[in-house]
């Protein structure tokens, strides 16, 4: 057993730190306040070619494994960014993978040198109203009108539409009614979020609020063959091979924010001067700080596991869905923990914690919600009966 | 809103409080748990009158109801007392009040007469016994079974009997429990012939449910009270680091969480009391929030206590002992903190059409 970085992770590591440490928290705020996307910053990554770390060498990329994108995802949350940040960037890391894995040839070399460079942004259209955990019940349906799909129906949630250029859209081709397997007669798409033809409107919520979520109301978007990820019919399995890294890469940023929540913790436990004494000098303080410490380290080495399983094509569900389940639970405790630590102070904007809480909180329910990770351990690790 | 206790109810605490510190000591109770001798309290306790208070005087009791009866339940929670035979026959006497002369053999003689059904789970009819040609069957686990002269047996056809103890064709079996405070044992019938009880089982049943959880609940906060004042007593003694352990604000804070459960376990189980002895429409529900609330509470507070009192509290010689699996003991006794949770969500709107289980 080896628990050191390799070289490359080390470099990595220690890069993307120094350049995300150039962004201090007065951007973040005020971006998050604004509500406007951190372009300076994405420029930034993309200009030192971190958008392309995870994407093949033959087109433009890196071709490093979800061990070195989850290093780069982690520090970049840690940064003091958290979830604005790592959101910017997030399906650029690892989101192509199903048009990686299952694109044509001609897919691949339009978008993914652009998604490199930086001057492709993608989202990711999977959830709807009626839809939520439950994938296999989308309604969004494309029909098949010769060289083209016409394309009707809502997604809600999606985040960065407003600022995307393209969508990786899961729909139906065949009605769930239609199909002997409710995962079948389901197709992904990678297209243009044509604004004629789908309105984007951002939902109002609780935090993160540089980059946008939105419902988007699709009214015969035409899409061309050639947009199509791989086969009719199997878009659910292609998404299906990526949501293990993903629920890495989601650790990782949980892993991140919970890291510097308890960073700013420590420093405020040792200065803030109370009763004639640091704060910090009372267990009630301190020990809750060095729990988080215990339950973060805990849960990085869970993730650590899974990303290593993950590049040796290794069967990686079990710790996959754990370290998303004990990172989210180890990151919010240390936000919140944060936020108690600096009393009054810790509900103004000023100290950041409020804006690491409203984050953390997300990653206990997207994705996917912890819920869901107990079901999949429950079942398909424990063998005990589905409950749902 | 305001409710306390009337100046009868507070007066029948100290009373039977006092009663307790001299009957019940710590070295007394060890001996009686040693011995496996719960008779000699259960006697002694019969003798002095308590088995009637918290009964209606036409029962032979000597008036007052549940709420007295918690307060007692608590008490003997409290010093950790050998009380099943009590509560087993508390929980029999809506059965018995359909049958006076049983009743007052209880209430005013003090003869033990017990429900015979599991004691693991909430009382229900779903173990009663065949009746054609005398019962027929065992039940385990009943609780005081050893204890019992008479016991109120359910039956098939959906009615209770009153059948004597002591008889051939009346076979029990004691349980060795790690609660040595408490007796259960198994009771096999062998076509036995019992008097029948007039009335609706189900409808008694029900009222036996809902007096345990009260019951049980009053007693595991009479358990916790005890803990919690072993407990501060402890911190402030013990020293490490050349301070009292209870200094510490890590002990401190773990401490005043029991605290707080205590209270909130107090306002429940009263209102709980109050709320079945006046057959509210709400009943149900207090009683099972009493019921999975207080005895889960307690069972996390005797966990608190233990890691509190370090290594002496995990030794024999110690008495928390004595209270911690006492506390265990409640946490399961007429049905489990999951048990009485389903009843209370039975109840709520979860799901459209599934409301009043
Ligand atoms: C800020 C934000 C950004 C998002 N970005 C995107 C995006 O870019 N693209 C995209 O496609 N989606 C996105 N989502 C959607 C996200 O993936 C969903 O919110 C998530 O999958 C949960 O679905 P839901 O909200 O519909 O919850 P539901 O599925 O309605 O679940 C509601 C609750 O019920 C519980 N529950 C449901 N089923 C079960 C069960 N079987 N067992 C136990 N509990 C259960 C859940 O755990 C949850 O607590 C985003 C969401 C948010 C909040």
């Amino acid at each position: 057993m080896d628990f050191e970085l390799t070289d490359d992770q080390a470099t990595i590591r220690d890069a993307v730190r120094d350049l995300a440490g150039k962004f201090d928290d007065q951007y973040w705020m005020e971006h998050d306040r604004d509500k406007e996307f951190p372009t300076e910053f994405y420029d930034a990554l993309a200009s030192g070619g971190w958008l392309g770390i995870t994407t093949p060498e033959e087109y433009g990329g890196h071709g490093f494994g979800i061990t070195e994108a989850s290093i780069l995802i982690e520090e970049v949350a840690k940064s003091g960014g958290g979830m604005n940040a790592a959101s910017s960037i997030h399906l650029s890391i690892f989101g192509m993978h199903p048009v990686i894995k299952h694109g044509s040839e001609e897919l691949k070399q339009r978008t993914l040198p652009r998604i490199v460079d930086g001057s492709l942004h993608v989202c990711f259209g999977v959830t709807e109203p009626g839809a939520g955990l439950d994938t296999t019940r989308i309604t969004t349906f494309a029909k098949r009108e010769g060289d083209h799909y016409r394309i009707n129906g809502r997604k809600v949630w999606i985040s960065k539409a407003m600022e995307s250029e393209k969508v990786l859209l899961l729909t139906r081709t065949q009605k769930v009614d239609e199909v002997a397997k409710k995962t079948d007669g389901m197709t992904l798409f990678l297209t243009d979020l044509d604004r004629s033809k789908i309105d984007i409107r951002p939902i109002p919520k609780m935090g993160r609020n540089a980059v946008t979520s939105n419902e988007l109301f699709i009214d015969d978007l035409i899409v061309p063959v050639e947009d199509r990820v791989g086969e009719e019919g199997q878009g659910f399995k292609y998404i299906l091979d990526g949501l293990n890294p993903e629920r890495m890469l989601v650790a990782a940023e949980a892993l991140g924010i919970g890291r510097v929540a308890l960073d700013r913790a420590v420093t405020y436990g040792n200065q803030r001067e109370v009763f004639g004494r640091q704060i910090g000098m009372n267990q009630g303080i301190q020990f809750p700080l060095a729990d988080s410490l215990a339950h973060l380290d805990a849960a990085e080495l869970i993730l650590r596991k899974a990303t290593w399983l993950y590049d040796q094509g290794k069967p990686c569900g079990r710790e996959a869905n754990t370290a998303k389940y004990l990172c989210a639970e180890a990151g919010f405790q240390a936000a919140d923990r944060a936020l108690q630590t600096h009393g009054g102070m810790g509900y103004s904007e000023e100290y950041n914690v409020a804006r690491y809480f409203r984050e953390a909180r997300l990653m206990r329910i997207a994705p996917l919600s912890q819920e869901m990770v107990l079901n999949y351990l429950g079942s398909h690790v424990l063998g005990l009966p589905r409950s749902y | 809103m305001r409710w306390e206790l009337s100046a009868e109810q507070a007066d029948f605490r100290s009373v039977l409080a006092d009663w307790l510190t001299e009957v019940c000591a710590p070295e007394t109770l060890r001996s009686w748990l040693d011995a496996g001798d719960h008779g000699a309290f259960e006697e002694r306790f019969a003798a002095d009158g308590w088995f009637g208070v918290g009964s209606p005087e036409d029962l032979g009791g000597e008036g007052g109801g549940l709420v007295e009866l918690a307060l007692a339940a608590e008490e003997l929670g409290r010093r950790g007392a050998p009380s099943s035979a009590w509560l087993g026959s508390m929980l029999a006497l809506p059965a018995l009040a359909r049958d006076a002369e049983a009743a007052k053999t209880l209430l005013a003689d003090g003869m033990t007469t017990v429900l015979a059904v599991p004691s693991g789970a909430a009382p229900n009819g779903r173990h009663a016994l065949a009746g054609d040609g005398g019962l027929r069957g065992a039940i385990s686990t009943v609780l005081a079974a050893t204890r019992a002269r008479r016991f109120v047996v359910p039956v098939e056809d959906g009615t209770l009997q009153l059948v004597e103890a002591g008889q051939d064709a009346v076979r029990v079996h004691g349980r060795e429990l790690t609660d040595r405070t408490r007796t259960v044992g198994d009771v096999e019938f062998d076509g036995v012939h019992g008097t029948t009880i007039p009335g609706d089982a189900a409808e008694v049943l029900e009222q036996a449910a809902l007096r345990a959880a009260v019951l049980v609940s009053a007693d595991a906060l009479g358990v916790m009270e005890r803990m919690l004042d072993e407990t501060v007593e402890y911190a402030g003694q013990r020293r490490q680091f050349g301070v009292p352990i209870g200094s510490f604000q890590a002990v401190k804070h773990a401490a005043a969480e029991m605290l707080v459960k205590v209270e909130s376990a107090r306002s429940i189980v009263y209102l709980a009391a109050a709320s079945v002895e006046a057959g509210l429409d709400d009943a149900p529900l207090h009683a099972a929030a009493a019921k999975a609330q207080v005895c889960g509470a307690a069972a996390v507070a005797a966990d608190t206590a233990l890691t509190l009192h370090g290594a002496i509290g995990y030794t024999w010689e110690h008495d928390l002992q004595i209270f911690y699996k006492r506390a265990k003991l409640d946490a399961q006794l007429f049905g489990s903190v999951a048990e009485w949770n389903e009843r209370l969500a039975a109840r709520l709107e979860l799901l459209p059409g599934m409301s009043q289980g």
